[in-house]
């Protein structure tokens, strides 16, 4: 594993029962990148965020987690062991906590970095008091983070659409991770939506964390991916820089079906000429 | 969860001294009875199991049918050390507490990896095998024939060289019980707005998320379990020295229908709601007990009546009288359908 990497993807394999979902997939992902994640719908996007958040277990192969100086091999762990190692997600039909603040959505994500339990609650000692502080206060700083600065006190389920994505993605950010699944950020957001959550992608990455996107807006892959793995029927297809695996004869024939690619390439020699 | 607060503003605060002054002062007043002081222990006491209960279905969205189980856990932990070792009730309280709670979790470690229905299942098995072995180990129990001759509780400071109190009649046992509700409604309250409760709604809004946070599931079902459990086995052991006679049937199937019809009126996961489900279903049970029999009805005709305000309720107010907040939003600005209030209280 090169010392660069934070996630090492190797042969990794996912059947339900018959159905291969994931077959022989291999990728790396290098620290501190915003990589995406493409390819048509049923292609196994989904399969391989739940495989690698532990929400799945693989058939076969390897996910090495880097944490730190040590590599970890996480296939088959536990989601919250997954997420105290330094993994968190959202998904892609929203799963708030449609009962609770926005606040404490914030807060239920900070559950595996502190350690408070039934007596600190009950009495309410020092050590319990301080954490609460502590805890309420980085729930804010997401909030702010994220653009959701003062609404902490409205229930999450009431909040329009495009706030429960940011919400979900504070909450997963409020978990300390190190690597950042986004199942679908920018689905069913209108263009200044999307341009802002662009932008919140940045910022997610200036701050250290390493960002993996699975998204179908074109727009978004190419405003903030450096690089884009395509995968279809559940296999490796191609990877790249966003522009090159765009024109991709391969990939644009998985999305549009045989001939297409060649009819594009053709399209773009008649441009050429 | 701050935002139940909200329900409380100033007034709320007002209403509450106020409140919590007349039950002081109710016993003082000259229409009160004996018998009537009775029913409102009663009332106070399944105020106890109901909020013990509630932990489970209510914050953690887990149906559970056997609470009965650990209300006869603590009744007879409680007569049985009274019975034979002469303990102290201020000394059973926190054995009862944690008698319960081992039995909670004996139950829940290996079972609450099951999800929905079939952990209800399981839970109800529990009670009934409570019940059977309370039946038949003789030995132990006396079975049928019941425990009798519990000590009342008592006061005892003969060891500072003071007097030894006993607590005869309703009224000791009536402020005892306040004191005991008032302590579990703290308790709750605290959990409430804790990481601990935070994880249990968590849980019950949505596993998979919760997993994602890093919350582990069973752990922290197991201590709901486990807390809900301790509270009905102190429940238990007040009541085996209120009423100082035991016997198996005391604990049967029905009473855990009854306590979680209790929460399901109330509102589920609502500590106030909770309680004015046990004071109305109370109430309501000794009314029809006098009331019955002059129309020439059996008394057990009254369950009937409570499988009647159970229908009403899932027909016209599923969320229960006080719903959580949010789901009362909900319901008010009319997005929700009755099958999501459903999935929301967890029934």
């Amino acid at each position: 594993m090169k010392m660069t990497s934070i996630l090492e993807i190797n042969r990794l394999s996912k059947s339900f029962g018959g159905l291969v979902a994931l077959k022989d997939i291999s990728f790396n992902i290098a620290k501190g990148e915003i990589i995406g994640l493409i390819g048509p719908n049923g292609a196994g996007k989904t399969t391989l965020f739940n495989c690698v958040a532990g929400i799945e277990k693989p058939t076969r192969g390897q996910i090495i987690f880097a944490n730190g100086d040590h590599n970890i091999s996480i296939g088959g762990k536990k989601p919250e062991s997954v997420t105290a190692l330094g993994i968190a997600r959202t998904f892609q039909n929203i799963r708030l906590f449609d009962n609770l603040t926005v606040i404490d959505n914030v807060k239920i994500g900070r559950h595996c970095r502190t350690r408070s339990n039934f007596f600190g609650a009950v009495f309410h000692n020092r050590f319990e008091r301080e954490e609460e502080r502590a805890i309420t206060e980085s729930a804010n700083q997401y909030l702010e983070f994220v653009g959701l600065k003062g609404r902490g006190d409205e229930i999450a389920s009431s909040m329009p659409y495009g706030n429960q994505r940011r919400l979900e993605i504070a909450r997963a950010l409020a978990t300390e991770p190190q690597l950042l699944m986004l199942d679908e950020p920018a689905a069913g957001m209108n263009p200044h939506e999307s341009r802002d959550l662009m932008d919140l992608i940045h910022r997610i990455r200036d701050k250290g964390i390493t960002v993996l996107l699975i998204e179908h807006d074109m727009k978004v892959v190419m405003g903030v991916c450096e690089r884009v793995v395509v995968i279809n029927h559940g296999e490796w297809l191609t990877e790249g820089k966003p522009q090159e695996v765009q024109n991709d004869p391969k990939v644009i024939e998985a999305y549009l079906g045989t001939g297409a690619g060649n009819a594009a390439l053709n399209t773009g020699a008649v441009n050429a000429a | 969860m701050g935002k139940l607060r909200l329900n409380d503003l100033s007034g709320g605060a007002k209403l509450r001294i106020g409140l919590l002054i007349l039950v002081l002062i109710l016993p003082l007043l000259p229409f009160v009875n004996d018998y009537l002081l009775h029913i409102i222990i009663l009332v106070y006491l399944y105020m106890i199991l109901a909020l013990g209960l509630n932990i489970v279905p209510g914050f953690n969205g887990l149906l559970d049918l056997g609470y009965v189980g650990f209300y006869g856990i603590g009744a007879y932990t409680s007569g049985l050390l009274t019975v034979h070792f002469g303990l102290s009730y201020w000394v059973i309280i926190p054995l009862a507490f944690i008698n319960g709670a081992i039995w909670g979790i004996l139950l829940g470690a290996p079972t609450l990896r099951l999800t929905g229905d079939y952990f209800a299942i399981v839970t109800f098995g529990f009670s009934e095998l409570v019940v059977l072995f309370l039946t038949n180990e003789i030995w132990l129990t006396r079975g049928p024939l019941g425990l009798p001759g519990i000590d009342v509780i008592s006061i005892d400071l003969t060891l500072f060289g003071g007097p030894k109190y006993e607590f005869m009649g309703e009224l000791p046992y009536y402020y005892l019980a306040i004191a005991m509700v008032l302590v579990t409604v703290f308790v709750m309250y605290r959990i409430q707005s804790s990481r601990l409760g935070r994880a249990w709604f968590a849980i019950r809004d949505d596993e998979v998320a919760a997993v994602s946070c890093g919350i582990n599931l069973l752990t922290y079902k197991v201590i709901a379990f486990a807390i809900s459990a301790a509270f009905g086995a102190v429940g238990g052991s007040f009541f085996a020295r209120w009423v100082t006679f035991l016997s198996p049937d005391m604990f049967k199937f029905w009473e855990s229908f009854l306590i979680l019809c209790m929460i399901v009126l109330g509102g589920m996961g609502n500590i106030w709601g909770v309680m004015i489900g046990a004071a109305v279903l109370v109430s309501l049970s000794e009314v029809l007990r006098e009331l019955l029999p002059l129309l020439g009805l059996p008394v057990e005709v009254r369950f009937l009546f409570f499988g009647l305000i159970m229908v009403l309720m899932m027909r016209y107010r599923p969320a229960g009288l006080r719903p959580i907040p949010a789901v009362a939003a909900q319901m008010r600005a009319g997005r929700v359908k009755r099958k999501k209030v459903k999935a929301a209280t967890g029934i």
